[in-house]
């Protein structure tokens, strides 16, 4: 009786044992490999490490990446990868890919000539029917295509016309200053592969499909990488790196490590992380670049409606400590002024800075005749740059006799919030990363606009919109943009903290990552272009 | 037997259909939605307006609720919102990893566990105890998180012997890369699971030898290690079987942030980050899947229980 039953306890435990160890082991199942056959893999695996670039990656791009739906950060470096725009539109000009020029008569339809050079990875040419079909997709309100508010207008719809095989034009409904870059950064999906497709997430072909980028994603493992090879046949050129993998790592520490370890050969990092790396023993170097974000301190001027109490607490403050705290270095970020970018063509410095002036902050609240104002600040909990100018901006308001009170909130449950008019906020921290044209901004900023979270009527800043949409004139663009820029600093509901850049950290033996040219979202403008010296 | 083990099953629907119900609701008092978390101020209000549509959030939580119940019913677990992929195929590439990693883990830490506290609850008081006791209270308070990053610190970044990532290197499907990969993720989960485990053998072995049979047994000259191992332990791994069934939850979601640190693609990050995203189908079908495994779980211990336990099984027929 005593023996049978520790045997059984003992039967069980070996059981669950063996199961496990039978678990563990059964996981390589795909492969059942012979002692030579892992000789083999390995020298393999050194040949493929010195031509291969591993990227570090936060999110999984998965396998409904397609070029029509996606739109977050890492599914479209992998569009970038995969598949050709016609162009790109860019801070600093249009950067052409599958197009070569553009022309227009009466700035309504726009005619663009595209390369006859290129041929599909699978052997198949490009045309304009690949275009066509593409934008059209696009076009269509049941595949919620990402460009869809670009391409779709309350006056009408972008017509979309195959000129001839290698020429094609689209029409807009009106005169638009903003039509080529509303244009751009659309990915062309070839028509002989989709042209059957329903569901554009859920298909055979994501991922695994035919492309005219440089590279062709070969693997993916969920949860774990995408494995790129190049394609011979890219039309700007064969990519010098014959293996990228994008390596899905979700743990900031871990990358990190992963990096100083040389696991991976790059990683965005954030200014406190590059703090910690020691990049001269690990052989690493960082490039920053800007992404045209601006990260800013909202008033709710449904809350705080005086424009005095609102200057006096602009006034209070001081941009270069709040940079300072949450970037380092100034490498790492521009100083802004208005609510463009600094890297924007039309950005100006002629307004009204609010530079730090404690005395003329107590005066205003003096002149607006308030005392014991209690203002709640909104801001991510998980965001430390914003965490930071929290505790700094309470500090600096108190020296003017203003208690904050801080809310620290989940990022979206913030904006969530925000975008609730009723919202019992005062101030709120933010950032947004707009288009490259000016009136891109204007669905934050016009009075009533769906993401104006100030909340403010103010018809002046209206009207300036309207008339910087309605000039095709460059220069009387400019004037427009600069009195707009000048009048939202006066009313004082936007204070602009920073255009911070986002910081890469590169292992030394990857190069060319000047030629590759660093572009926000996509990281690298031309992955074509990076070599890696060993 | 099987009429009771059917007819605990049959009980635990109403507690499973609670539990989604429960769940489904508190997701949706979230002050937000999958939709905010990508919506951005470069698409328009309509589109948003359109996705939000697609993704049935007009309609009332009820309707939603019951299209994704008959949807589960029909063994259709969805697509994430937020990428769009499909639950299914995702979880049947991210379960095997997770149990292939939290099971061999358990496993050691059980026997471990089992051998470590009897040790300790014979020798109660006494220096080896003390080792052992002190280490199962350190180990308890020590998070994961932190033990995964000392690892990996000193193993894959200081001695650099092991890789820190993922489950293989890219490319690369031999066993001894597979193992090394392995190591470090074992050694932390098993470790995490050692101390409560430690401490159950221990508390319970220092019960049975206050019992009065082991009196008896003293009485008739047994020696400590004749009582210990032929009469105290067999009592002791009595409730520790228990404890084996309500593990099997663990083989979902016991290993969520040691896979989040490893970068193993397991469930774990996987659940992180569907939470962060207010992905609900994602969160529901984890949730569903965990509770039924700790009723699937609760039932087994109870099964168990009753086939080494000869008076429970008497008392059942």
């Amino acid at each position: 009786m005593k023996r049978g039953f520790l045997k059984q306890i003992l039967a069980l435990t070996l059981a669950v044992a063996l199961t496990g160890s039978f678990v563990g082991c059964s996981g390589k199942d795909p492969v059942v490999e012979n002692a030579s056959a892992v000789e083999g893999a390995v020298t393999e695996t050194d040949a493929d490490k010195a031509n291969t670039f591993t990227y570090a990656i936060s999110g999984d791009p998965g396998e409904s990446t397609n070029v029509i739906t996606s739109s977050s950060r890492w599914d479209l470096s992998t569009i970038k990868l995969i598949y050709s725009p016609l162009f790109m539109f860019n801070a600093d000009g249009i950067n052409w890919f599958l197009a070569t020029d553009y022309e227009t008569e009466d700035n309504l339809t726009y005619t663009f000539h595209l390369r006859d050079d290129v041929t599909w990875s699978d052997g198949e040419p490009f045309t304009a029917d690949d275009v066509v079909f593409t934008y059209t997709e696009m076009e269509k309100e049941e595949n919620l295509g990402w460009a869809y508010s670009q391409l779709v207008y309350e006056q009408g719809t972008v017509a979309i016309e195959k000129v001839d095989d290698y020429t094609v034009s689209f029409t807009f409904p009106f005169v638009t200053p903003t039509a080529v870059e509303m244009l751009s950064q659309i990915f062309i999906m070839p028509e002989h592969i989709y042209k059957d497709v329903e569901d554009y997430e859920h298909n055979e072909y994501n991922l695994n499909s035919v492309g005219t980028g440089p590279f062709q994603a070969v693997e993916y493992v969920p949860g774990s990488y995408v494995k790129f090879r190049r394609n011979e046949s890219y039309f700007l050129g064969t990519p010098a790196i014959e293996n990228l993998v994008f390596r899905i790592i979700e743990n900031s520490d871990t990358a990190i490590l992963a990096l100083e370890s040389g696991e991976v050969d790059a990683y965005q990092a954030i200014p406190s992380e590059v703090d910690k790396i020691d990049l001269e023993a690990n052989n690493l170097e960082t490039y920053s670049y800007s992404e045209g974000r601006v990260g800013y301190l909202m008033v709710n001027a449904k809350n705080v409606p005086d424009q005095k109490v609102r200057q006096a607490i602009f006034f209070a403050l001081n941009k270069d400590d709040l940079n300072k705290a949450s970037y380092l270095s100034e490498e790492f970020y521009l100083t802004p002024y208005t609510f463009l970018p600094p890297s924007s063509r039309f950005y100006s410095e002629e307004v009204e800075k609010y530079e730090q002036n404690v005395e003329q902050s107590k005066k205003l609240l003096e002149e607006a005749g308030v005392t014991d104002l209690t203002l709640k600040l909104g801001y991510s909990g998980s965001d430390t740059a914003q965490s930071a100018w929290a505790l700094l901006i309470q500090q600096q308001l108190a020296e003017v006799g203003i208690t904050v009170e801080l809310d620290a909130a989940d990022s979206t449950a913030l904006s969530a919030q925000m975008h609730d008019s009723e919202n019992d906020y005062d101030l709120y921290f933010g950032g947004y990363i707009m288009g490259i044209d000016p009136d891109t901004f204007s669905s934050l900023f016009e009075s009533g606009a769906a993401y104006n979270y100030m909340y403010y009527d103010y018809p002046e800043i209206d009207e300036l919109f309207a008339a910087g949409r309605a000039e095709t004139d460059e220069a009387a663009r400019e004037e427009i943009y600069k009195e707009l820029q000048a009048k939202i600093q006066d009313v004082a509901t936007f204070y602009p903290i920073t255009s911070n850049n986002k910081i890469l950290v590169v292992n030394k033996r990857i190069q060319g990552i000047e030629d590759a040219t660093l572009v926000p979202v996509y990281t690298f403008e031309d992955t074509s272009y990076l070599k890696i010296e060993e | 037997m099987t009429k009771y083990i059917l007819r605990r099953v049959i009980q635990a629907i109403p507690l499973l259909l609670l539990i989604t119900v429960l769940c489904f609701l508190l997701i949706s008092l979230a002050p937000y939605d999958a939709i905010d978390a990508m919506t951005t101020p470069k698409m328009s209000p309509e589109l948003v307006n359109m996705i939000r549509e697609k993704y049935g959030y007009n309609s009332p939580i009820y309707v939603r609720y019951w299209r994704w119940l008959v949807g589960l019913l029909n063994g259709n677990f969805g697509y994430s919102i937020v990428n769009g992929t499909s639950i299914y195929n995702d979880l049947v590439s991210r379960i095997p990893n997770t149990i292939r990693l939290v099971l061999p883990s358990y496993v050691t830490a059980y026997m471990l566990a089992i051998v470590l506290g009897l040790i300790a609850g014979a020798n109660k008081g006494k220096v080896l105890d003390r080792i052992i006791d002190s280490f199962a209270s350190v180990s308890l308070s020590v998070p994961t998180f932190w033990v995964a990053m000392l690892l990996i610190y000193i193993f894959g970044y200081r001695l650099r012997v092991l890789p820190i990532l993922g489950m293989r290197t890219v490319g690369v499907n031999t066993l001894t890369d597979y193992l090394r990969h392995f190591i470090l993720p074992y050694a932390v989960l098993t470790f995490a699971f050692l101390p409560g485990n430690i401490r159950y053998v221990r508390s319970s072995t220092i019960t049975e030898l206050s019992k009065d049979y082991v009196m008896v047994q003293r009485a008739f000259g047994a020696s400590n290690r004749e009582i210990l191992f032929s009469h105290v332990c067999k009592n002791v791994l009595l409730p520790i079987i228990t404890r084996l069934g309500m593990a099997l939850p663990a083989l979902v979601t016991g290993a969520v942030i040691t896979e989040s640190v490893f970068g193993w693609p397991g469930v774990g990050p996987y659940f992180v980050k569907a939470v962060q995203g207010m992905d609900y189908p994602i969160i529901m079908v984890i949730l569903v899947l965990s509770s039924t495994l700790v009723i699937l779980g609760n039932l087994l211990s109870d099964v168990l229980y009753c086939i080494v336990d000869p008076r429970i099984r008497g008392e059942e027929a």
